[in-house]
Order: structure tokens, then sequence, then C-alpha cells
């Protein structure tokens, strides 16, 4: 009963706006170009689906391959940062340097470095997605438990088992929320990403690209299907890594545990 | 009575002080034989606990020399174990893996670990818990998960810093009880640190009353009841009158 509750709610809302779109449009006479109908921009999609998957499938390349560097590279680079203070105050500033530096202005540097495409693409949505897991991962290796240190210390363990066996399991919720943050990110960043230094390449190009010609040749109707399709994307991107998240911890954090 | 087999653990003009004019602990000189239960009790911020981390050598005395077998606890390490006062287990292990977390961590093989963890678990009363997370288990039940980690060395001798405080006192007097089961079975020596008398007297063969600022040893009390103690022990009036005089003993450093 609950459940079927909480699913009506979204919907009759859902069902609200679509009405309330179609009633503007109708009762303000306003024309395609500037706002399509719900119905006209799913046909959009349809008559342009290949050209939508296609480039679905692009810039979704270029968000994975930028969010794994991330993950990977923050995560080693968290860990550096965790066992030597040093280190950390030597590094951590620029990180945060860098993070301050808009996107807008890194995009042409890379396309200078790198090309106009993929390479550049990817390195964007690094920039975007590396920050929030260096920040986390950083602070979830540091916050270890005092006590648990102590029974490490009394076991004699190693200062490697110390960070296989206590540091980096302690350290998974923070690294996977920074994971979760960097998830959100990533098709935005891939997206932004094509939109700066984006190119056509066979005819196909990225979301970004697709929504700069679509705006060009005033196809309205595909141009919010193309936000269609990034939202989906997104969708996509957040859930699986949201079923990582429940993977790795549902056992024992506090998060996940259900408790009656 | 007690096997003698010579000094085990001897404390010598021991003074621990964290700033220097923070004088925690003052001159304990103690003499301790193998197989001893030696129970510190005193008022809070008497340093017991200090004294305690000094044997485990988690601290460093400031002066004074610890010998443990003849060693200095640093080199003693593979006799020693500590119950800390929470289970501290690592909520990401089962009861089992946190059981076998110390051999894991001196490269003891996983099938011979997991073995002597499974009757560690077993000897605490724990055999239906062995994959249980520790947000599954009550507080008792953790403590007592902690005390397995403990034994899983088989340590010569035994820490345990008011591990039951936490617990009510049904828990309490069964993890007493259950305590002393266990090391008739295996006698290592036992350092406990509580605020309760009672449980001081019920375990040990000696309670040292400590008094603060600086911790110093105050009175000790020598516990005659012979082992195995029983539970009724604690209505007795022998028992009844020593606890008596151990309260009035605390009560006068306070």
């Amino acid at each position: 009963m609950k459940k079927i509750t909480s699913l009506l709610f979204p919907i009759v809302s859902g069902v609200a706006l679509i009405a309330i779109w179609y009633g503007i449009i109708i009762l303000f006479k306003i024309p395609i170009y500037v706002l399509p109908t719900p119905g006209q921009i799913i046909t959009a999609a349809w008559t342009e689906r290949h050209a939508m998957l296609a480039s679905a499938l692009l810039t979704g390349q270029g968000a994975v391959l930028g969010f794994t560097c991330a993950v990977v590279g923050g995560f080693l680079l968290s860990m550096i940062m965790a066992f030597s203070l040093r280190l950390k105050k030597s590094l951590y500033p620029y990180i945060l340097v860098l993070q301050m530096t808009p996107v807008i202005i890194l995009a042409p540097i890379f396309v200078l470095w790198l090309g106009q495409g993929l390479p550049s693409i990817v390195a964007i949505t690094f920039m975007i997605c590396f920050f929030p897991i260096v920040a986390s991962t950083t602070s979830g290796f540091m916050s270890v438990d005092k006590n648990l240190l102590e029974v490490f210390k009394m076991c004699h363990a190693t200062k490697l088992q110390e960070i296989r066996y206590l540091r980096i399991p302690s350290a998974m919720p923070y690294f996977l929320t920074g994971v979760k943050i960097a998830g959100t990110l990533a098709p935005i960043g891939a997206i932004t990403g094509d939109f700066l230094a984006g190119s056509a390449q066979n005819g196909v190009g990225g979301i970004g690209f697709m929504a700069i010609t679509y705006f060009s040749q005033l196809q309205t109707a595909s141009l919010y299907a193309s936000g269609l399709v990034a939202c989906l994307l997104g969708f996509g991107f957040v859930g699986s890594i949201s079923l990582l998240h429940w993977v790795l911890l549902h056992k024992w954090h506090d998060s996940l545990i259900k408790k009656e | 009575m007690i096997p003698n087999s010579g000094d085990c653990v001897i404390l010598e003009g021991i003074a621990k002080r964290f700033t220097k004019d923070d004088h925690v602990l003052e001159n304990i000189s103690l003499k301790v034989s193998k197989g001893e239960f030696i129970t510190f009790i005193g008022p809070s911020g008497c340093g017991k606990s200090t004294l305690l981390r000094l044997i485990a050598g988690l601290l460093k005395p400031s002066e004074g020399i610890i010998h443990i077998n003849g060693k200095t606890p640093e080199l003693a390490d593979s006799d020693l174990a500590f119950v800390f006062q929470d289970a501290n287990l690592l909520p990401w292990r089962k009861s089992i893996a946190n059981v076998a977390l110390p051999l894991l961590l001196r490269g003891v093989p996983k099938l011979e670990r997991e073995a002597k963890a499974r009757m560690m678990l077993s000897l605490v009363g724990l055999n239906n818990a062995e994959n249980k997370y520790p947000w599954q288990l009550s507080g008792g039940m953790k403590m007592r998960v902690s005390i397995a980690r403990a034994l899983s060395i088989s340590p010569k001798i035994l820490l345990l810093d008011e591990p039951f405080g936490a617990l009510d006192e049904i828990s309490r007097d069964h993890l007493n009880e259950d305590l002393l089961k266990i090391r008739e079975k295996d006698l290592f020596t036992t350092f406990f640190v509580t605020h309760s008398v009672a449980e001081a007297l019920f375990l040990s063969t000696r309670v040292i009353v400590l008094s603060r600022n600086p911790g110093r040893i105050h009175t000790t009390i020598d516990v005659p009841f012979s082992y195995p103690r029983k539970p009724d022990l604690r209505e007795s009036p022998e028992f009844l009158s020593l606890l008596a005089q151990t309260t009035r003993a605390l009560r006068a450093v306070l």
C-alpha cells in the first residue's frame, strides 16, 4: 500500500506538469521553435534516434574514461597524501588552485595540447570529477578510528597491513561518497567538454556538440530531445554507481543497514 | 592456589608524565607472579588505564623499568594481549574474521587461523555468531568477540581496561564468571582495570587501590578465596566483609 502511494505521487505530479505544459502552449500560442510540446520532443527523439544513440555513446565514452581516470587517480593520490603529511601540505593547495580554475578557461588549453575531440573531453571530465574524490577520500584516510589504530598497534601490524586491513576499508564509505558526487558530474563534464572541445568525427558528435548543431538550425524539439538523452545518460551513470555503493557497503555500513 | 614459578611482571619505580607538571603516575613498584590476577582500582584520573597501557607497551614510562618475563614490553609483545574499554571490532569483518585478525597480521594461514578463531568463539560462548557482523551483536556479545580476539594469540599476559564498564550488571556478572572459567583452562597472568569493587574482588588474587594526583599505590588487598570461584561467593560473609574493607580504602583516596 505504501509502495503504491509513493509511486502515485510522482506520477500524478508528472501528469499535472505535462498538462500545464500543453496548456501554456495552447493558451499563449507559443511557436514550436520556442517551446515544443512533450509529444513533439518524443517524436524528434524517435526520428533522430540513430544520431541520438551514437552521440550518447560518444559522450558516455568520454564520461566513463574521464570518470575512471579521476576515480583511480583520485584514490591513489589521496592514499599517498594520507601517509605523508608533508606531501599533503605540498600538494593540496595546488589541487585547490586547479579546482578553482574554471573549466571554460581550461578547455581551450586542453584543445591546444590535445586537439579537438575525445582526449580533450576526457581531460575536461577528469578535471571536474577529480576534486570531489580527492577531497572526500583524503578525509576518509585521515579519520580512522583511533581505537582501532591501537588494536593494530597492539598486534604489531606493519604500515602496509594497517593500510590494507584498516585504512582502506575505513576510507571506503568516504571514497564512495566522492565517487557518487563525481558520478553525477561526469556526464555533465563530458557534455561540457563536447560543447567546448568537441568535434564531429565521421559526422557524429557528442551530445553537447549535437545540441549546438540543433540550436544553430533552430531544431528546438531536437535540442530538447538531446537534453532528455543527456538526462537518461546521467541517471544510468548514477544508478550504476549507487549499485556499486550498495554492493560494497550493504553488509556493514550504517548508511545501508536496515534496522528494525 | 596459584602456581608460583617466579616473578613474571616487574614494575620498578614507574612514573609517567604527559607534560612536565602533569604527574599521572609516580613511584609504582610491583611484582606479579605468573598466573596472578591483578586488578587496579581507584578514582577517575588515578592513572589506572595509563598503568595498563605502560605494561602493554602502548605508552613508555617517563621513569622506571618494566620487565615482562625478563624483557621490555616492546620485546615481550608476542606474549601480550589487550582488551580495550570498547570492543573495537572492525565493522566490515564478521565475528570470526575479527577474532582471526591478530593471527592474520602474524601471517597465520587462513584455514589455521579460522579454526583457531572458531575455537575461541566457542570458548566465549558464541558458536552461533561467527558469521555475524558487529552491528548484529549486543554489547555483551561484542565484548566476548573482543576477548576471543585477544585470546586468539594464546597470550601469556592478558590486559583488560574496564572491559565490562558499559554493560548491565547481569551481563557483567556472566562475563566475569566466564572470564574466570577461561582462565582456569589457560592460566594467563591477568591485569584488569575496573571501577567496581565487587568485580575486582570476585576476579582477582590481588586488588591494588590507587590514589590520584599523582597516581600511587595506596593499598594492596590480597584476596584469599580459592579458584574456581562460584557465583554465590558474592553473597558470602567473608566476601562482603572484604568488600566493605576495600570500599573504605577506596573512600580514603577519593
